[in-house]
């Protein structure tokens, strides 16, 4: 059972992101009005903006944080072509106004020619790694040599996906036997250019990014991707937010550890969702992997559980103003019953 | 209705309820919710919620090529229709006894020369004037700007209007404009420019776009460009207009005229309609021919003025109404944000919102915050008592059952099943199976130390490898108790076997092979089914019918035991007896699995058990401990192998029984965590392994630190540190090494280097030194070289001095708090300091100051100590 409370968010403009810390107590929000806040949890439940400020100068696309063990450390990324890593700094400034935290730009990744659609944070085993992705189809990955500075990145890798990035996610896995490894999504909408999620794989050999799958599957236009955390699972969930919702399993196969090529993966197709009968904007996983929740522009919010078949199914509609859809007075628990079971566990396999 | 002509759509410019269809004739609708009283029977839907009622259609004026609606209050429902011969006529939908609109209606108003009339549009401001634009006549004018309150023309040629209007009074035909612009010329779209009403934006044929001031026309603004259809000016941005030339649309800034400011992506089909949204800045829609999708820019934040080297930021997006049918045309709501009516070729109208696009979070705790528009929501899930238990997400339960202290308790191990809620019948099962190994592998180690290695990794290793060690199996025969007869039941005995038996918890540790107290225990819990076929399985038929009976005379009993326990009576071993012959018949339709397994192992030839050994709904334990019995060594490993495979591949961690702590049971747990993800069984189950065996695994580490990356995010660090003491006694590997030293400023030693040598509890605090030595008396100097320690910033004392009292500033019931814990009174002597300014002292001294202050103590230091880590000034949850 949900049940939405609105926030006064305050921003003059649409809010094109928000954001979570590690610890689900401070939030940050973006906007196309070049402005970011951050908010933080009362003791009673309650969520005070703790900064706003103007960061970019055009539409604020993304907002992302650190792991609290870099600092407070944000970032975001923007229309106006550049990544900004921002920090909170303490006791500066002399207690002007209570309440109030200070954010300082740390550096500003000018490297893209074109808009940056999206900016994640490495997870934190690899150390303090920044990933944008930008609308020429260039994924460049930043990385900080030292944690007590954050003025210093060096571009560690380009990767050219050859097509137009609109997002990107991190396999949080911190198991060994995993290699890190990116997925990458694009939202050019010419069906034609193939496969529009390509998942690339570190190589300990090369030390560099190489292609170990394209979701040949995926023609449409990609507006997000999630990899689901982990949680000491043997294989790798991905949710992708395309004209429909579909949730994909790569199973690693075993391969010998001398050679240097890709893992491969057996890609199969979990679940497969267009009852949002349009596109779809966002996907995003709760931390066991267990619930996703999926916004499309029918203007709803869909909330989605795997029962222990591996059978997906909706467990809520809510409307995008927090209102339950009609016909399901009070807070929505309703299933409604997957329409395209032919589709789960279609398994093919790609090499 | 004539083909290929599509049906076009107009708003109301006052009533946000009306809208006028036009084909070939006119259409006048009122929208309303759907279902409600005031729409009628004859409604048309258009979304779930609205419905279309049809108010008056107007077929008067045929050969429609543009309308326009009046944008005055009064008269309401005026419309100008442009015709194919050049002709604009006024007329009316629904009775309007307005007598001005009475006097307008049927006006017509006729060009020299008759060619298509292309574009109407009415002054904002004076609202007589009428501007039209038509094709090109050779040298005449193709702008035509009428006055609707002018009267009789004698021009006027009146055969033509009597067969258009049937109004023979001739006063209301017009053919004298008031202006006439763009001679030798045609007139694709026009538009008035709101700045200045006098202005007059024209795009003609000759390629160019210009602007015409009405007070001086022979003076022009215009610029060459192909863009030439569908000038409209967006209404929120008086600059601003957008034109568009087949599949391009060019937006242009007036005060910069010489080019277009930008042109948005090229569409591969020609566009058949462009149009600001009313409602909200900036925002453009746009169709194209024979597609069902419109194709919206959002120009929000265009930084002006335009021109200068930023590119203006444009999202675009597409949506698709009416799923997969053609969008003839398409009207935004005047009013109702991001609303729009979109029609149909064949005449299907859709009442569409265009939503913003939402972006989500999930936080850490299941909370989610999803964006709409410039609103944030934030939905928590209801904690509730209506949620089942097997409704909750795993999330949910895995942070009750931390709080639940499940998986700690090392004495009774079983219980921990209860600890994680008691209702899941696979942990509980996992939880009794190790219990039945902890018992057993602690009564080894104390009886039979002798052989304890061997025998001791043998208990952790599952009953599938205890049964392949199996050696010097006996057969016996034994009688049925309470029957005189000889039974031909072989039964198998071995050490191995009894020791399963014990892993199934069938019989007790030790040397005798009693299975009564198990019988007493089931009995206790109310499990009559399964203790009588326990009973029956141990060849004691009479015990069985007795524990039936109890349980049909106990309370909730169920009678009907009653009756199997008679039908077990009646038993015979007589292969062709009545008997035989109705209960294998009947017993498939016991509802209850032991009943069935009961009759199944009576009616049953020695040695094949299938019935009994397959019966899924019948615990795994029970199962295994009835093959152990019944099957010989072939069988038995055969049985087990394929049972054990079966466990494996489902995940079922019942099937720990028979795989133990080894690494066939990391497989099993894996596919376990595979399928739910709950680490936290995972990562207990495995702490209770054998030490060090199955800790190395890399699957193993991987669960445990996911499970104390868990507990971080949900700020459990007490329960996280618990975990780690808990994993330390088992994994003595995993306790981390001391992290902070405090070395003396003279001599740079260590000084708690007296104390290191002694064991002491792994406190994992990154901040804090430990000074305290158990058996510290003075530590006041280094013990080093005897010099002082530094003094606290407060009381001025040498760090380790014990903390007199409290400070004399503190409040009367700060000092019930401190003292009140003395837990934390033992704190408070700590050593402390700020890691950025390097000032500390006590730490009951300092925690009282911050509580006050926010800089530092130490005079002129104006570190805010207490605010230097975000994190450090979290509280975790579950402290209470």
């Amino acid at each position: 059972m949900f049940v939405a409370r609105s926030i006064a968010a305050d921003h003059k403009d649409l809010i094109h992101d928000v954001s979570y810390d590690f610890h689900g107590r401070r939030m940050a929000t973006c906007s196309s009005d070049q402005s970011m806040k951050v908010w933080d949890k009362g003791g009673n439940a309650e969520w005070n903006c703790t900064a706003s400020w103007k960061t970019h100068s055009g539409s604020v696309w993304r907002v992302t944080w650190a792991h609290p063990e870099f600092g407070q450390v944000l970032a975001s990324c923007s229309f106006d072509r550049t990544a900004i890593v921002w920090e909170e700094i303490v006791g500066e400034s002399n207690d002007k106004q209570r309440g109030q935290s200070h954010w300082i730009k740390r550096t500003t990744l000018v490297d893209s020619r074109t808009s940056v659609t999206d900016v994640k944070f490495a997870p934190k085993h690899m150390g303090l790694m920044l990933t944008t992705c930008s609308a020429d189809g260039v994924v460049r990955i930043y990385e900080a040599p030292d944690v007590m500075n954050l003025s210093q990145w060096s571009l560690q890798h380009e990767i050219s996906s050859k097509l137009s990035c609109s997002c990107i996610s991190w396999n949080p896995s911190s198991s060994r036997a995993h290699a890190p490894m990116i997925a990458v999504g694009s939202d050019d909408s010419n069906v034609t250019y193939g496969g529009k999620v390509q998942i690339y794989e570190y190589n300990e050999v090369t030390r560099k990014y190489a292609k170990a799958e394209t979701l040949m599957t995926v023609t449409d236009a990609v507006h997000d991707i999630a990899f689901a955390p982990n949680l000491g699972r043997s294989f790798h969930v991905l949710a992708i937010a395309t004209k429909d919702v579909r949730i994909f399993k790569l199973v690693p196969l075993r391969k010998d550890s001398s050679s240097s090529a890709p893992t491969k993966f057996e890609v199969q197709v979990l679940a497969q969702f267009d009852s949002h009968n349009s596109q779809v904007w966002r996907v995003s996983w709760n931390i066991t992997s267990t619930l996703l929740a999926s916004s499309g522009d029918d203007g709803c919010v869909r909330l989605w559980k795997a029962n222990y078949m591996d059978n997906w199914k909706c467990t809520g509609i809510l409307k995008g103003d927090g209102s339950p859809v009609s016909g399901q007075p009070g807070a929505t628990n309703l299933c409604k019953n997957v329409p395209n079971k032919q589709l789960l566990h279609s398994k093919h396999t790609k090499t | 209705m004539s083909s290929g002509y599509k049906p076009d759509i107009l708003w109301s410019p006052h009533h946000a309820d009306r809208y006028v269809i036009c084909d070939t004739e006119l259409s006048l609708y009122r929208i309303g919710p759907a279902g409600s009283s005031e729409t009628k029977a004859g409604a048309l839907p258009l979304s779930e919620e609205t419905a279309a009622t049809l108010l008056a259609i107007n077929s008067d004026t045929p050969y429609m090529k543009c309308v326009a609606w009046y944008p005055k209050h009064e008269p309401e429902c005026l419309l100008a229709v442009g015709q194919a011969n050049g002709r604009v006529v006024l007329t009316s939908l629904g009775q309007s006894h307005n007598s001005k609109c009475k006097e307008l209606v049927g006006k017509e108003f006729v060009p020299k020369h008759a060619r298509q009339c292309n574009t109407l549009a009415w002054n904002p401001v004076d609202s007589n004037w009428l501007a039209a634009g038509l094709d090109k006549h050779r040298a005449d004018f193709s702008v035509l700007i009428w006055d609707i309150s002018s009267k009789f023309s004698p021009e006027a040629v009146p055969a033509e209007k009597v067969r258009l209007s049937g109004d023979v009074d001739s006063g209301l035909v017009v053919t004298k404009p008031l202006y006439e612009l763009g001679q030798n010329d045609a007139c694709l779209s026009l538009c008035w420019l709101p700045r200045d009403h006098q202005k007059l934006l024209l795009a003609g044929m000759h390629r160019n776009l210009a602007i015409f001031d009405l007070r001086n026309t022979s003076q022009k603004t215009f610029v060459n460009t192909k863009a030439i259809q569908g000038v409209t000016v967006d209404p929120h941005f008086q600059d601003r207009v957008a034109s568009f030339f087949e599949g391009q649309v060019a937006i242009w800034d007036l005060r910069k005229f010489e080019k277009p400011v930008f042109t948005l992506t090229e569409q591969p089909k020609p566009l058949t309609k462009v149009a600001w949204c009313p409602t909200r800045m900036g925002l453009l829609a746009t169709l194209t021919r024979d597609s069902n999708i419109i194709r919206l820019y959002d120009m929000q934040h265009t930084p002006m003025p335009f021109g200068d080297e930023v590119e203006p930021t444009i999202i675009e997006r597409s949506v698709q109404p009416c799923s997969e049918s053609i969008i003839s045309s398409f009207a935004w709501h005047p009013s109702a944000q991001n609303r729009m009516v979109v029609v149909s070729p064949n005449r299907v109208m859709n009442d569409f919102t265009v939503f913003e696009r939402i972006s989500l979070a999930w936080s850490s705790t299941t909370a989610l915050m999803w964006a709409c528009g410039r609103h944030l929501y934030e939905c928590a899930e209801d904690a509730g008592q209506g949620v089942a238990a097997t409704e909750k997400d795993i999330a949910t339960k895995m942070r009750e059952r931390a709080q639940s202290h499940y998986g700690h308790d090392t004495v009774q191990v079983w219980r921990n099943h209860v600890l994680a809620g008691g209702d899941d019948p696979q942990l509980r099962s996992l939880w009794y199976t190790l219990h039945y190994i902890l018992h057993c592998s602690q009564y080894t180690e104390n009886v039979e130390q002798k052989q304890q290695s061997n025998k001791q990794s043998l208990i952790y290793s599952g009953i599938k490898n205890i049964v392949k060690s199996s050696s010097g199996t006996t057969e016996t025969r034994r009688c049925w108790s309470g029957s005189d007869r000889q039974t031909d039941v072989p039964r198998y005995h071995s050490e191995e076997r009894s020791l399963a038996l014990q892993l199934c918890g069938w019989i007790g540790r030790g040397p005798d092979i009693d299975v009564e107290p198990f019988l007493k225990s089931l009995e206790q819990e109310g499990e009559w089914e399964r203790a009588a076929a326990v009973a029956l399985f141990n060849l004691d038929i009479r015990r069985a019918i007795q524990i039936l009976n109890k349980g049909a005379s106990a309370e909730k009993g169920d009678l009907n035991l009653n009756v199997v326990a008679m039908a077990l009576s009646g038993y015979t071993d007589e292969k062709n007896s009545l008997w035989r012959e109705m209960c294998s018949s009947l017993r498939l339709q016991l509802k209850k699995p032991y009943l069935c397994i009961m009759f199944a192992f009576l009616t049953s030839e020695p040695g094949a058990y299938d019935a009994v050994l397959y019966e899924s709904r019948v615990a795994v334990r029970d199962r295994v401990a009835f093959a152990c019995m019944f099957l010989n060594d072939a069988q038995l490993p055969r049985y087990i192998d394929k049972l054990t495979n079966e466990m494996k591949e489902a995940g079922n961690l019942e099937g720990i029984l028979l795989t133990g702590l080894t690494k066939d049971g990391v497989d099993l747990m894996e596919s376990y965590v595979d399928r739910t993800g709950d680490v936290q069984t995972a990562s207990f189950c495995m702490l209770k392994g054998s030490p060090g065996e199955v800790l190395k695994d890399p699957r193993v580490q991987c669960w445990i630190e996911n499970y104390r990356n868990l507990l971080d995010a949900w700020r459990f660090w007490h329960k996280r540190a618990e975990f780690d003491i808990h994993r330390s006694k088992l994994d003595p590997s995993s306790k981390p090494l001391p992290q902070v030293f405090v070395s003396c400023n003279f001599c740079g030693k260590s000084i708690s280097y007296s104390c290191s040598a002694m064991p002491h509890q792994g406190r994992g605090f990154s901040q804090y030194g430990v000074s305290g030595s158990p058996t510290k008396s003075k530590v006041t100097s280094c013990p080093g070289c005897r010099k002082p320690l530094p003094r606290c910033a407060l009381c001025l004392m040498n760090m380790g001095t014990p903390v007199s009292s409290c400070p004399g500033t503190g409040k009367a019931n700060e000092k019930a708090d401190l003292t009140r814990d003395k837990k934390l009174a033992q704190f408070n002597n700590w050593f402390t300091w700020c890691h950025n300014c390097r000032h500390g002292g006590h730490a009951g001294h300092m925690l009282s100051w911050f509580r006050d202050h926010s800089e530092c103590p130490v005079s002129a230091c104006t570190c805010k100590c207490m605010q230097l880590d975000t994190t450090g000034n979290l509280v975790p949850s579950d402290s209470v």
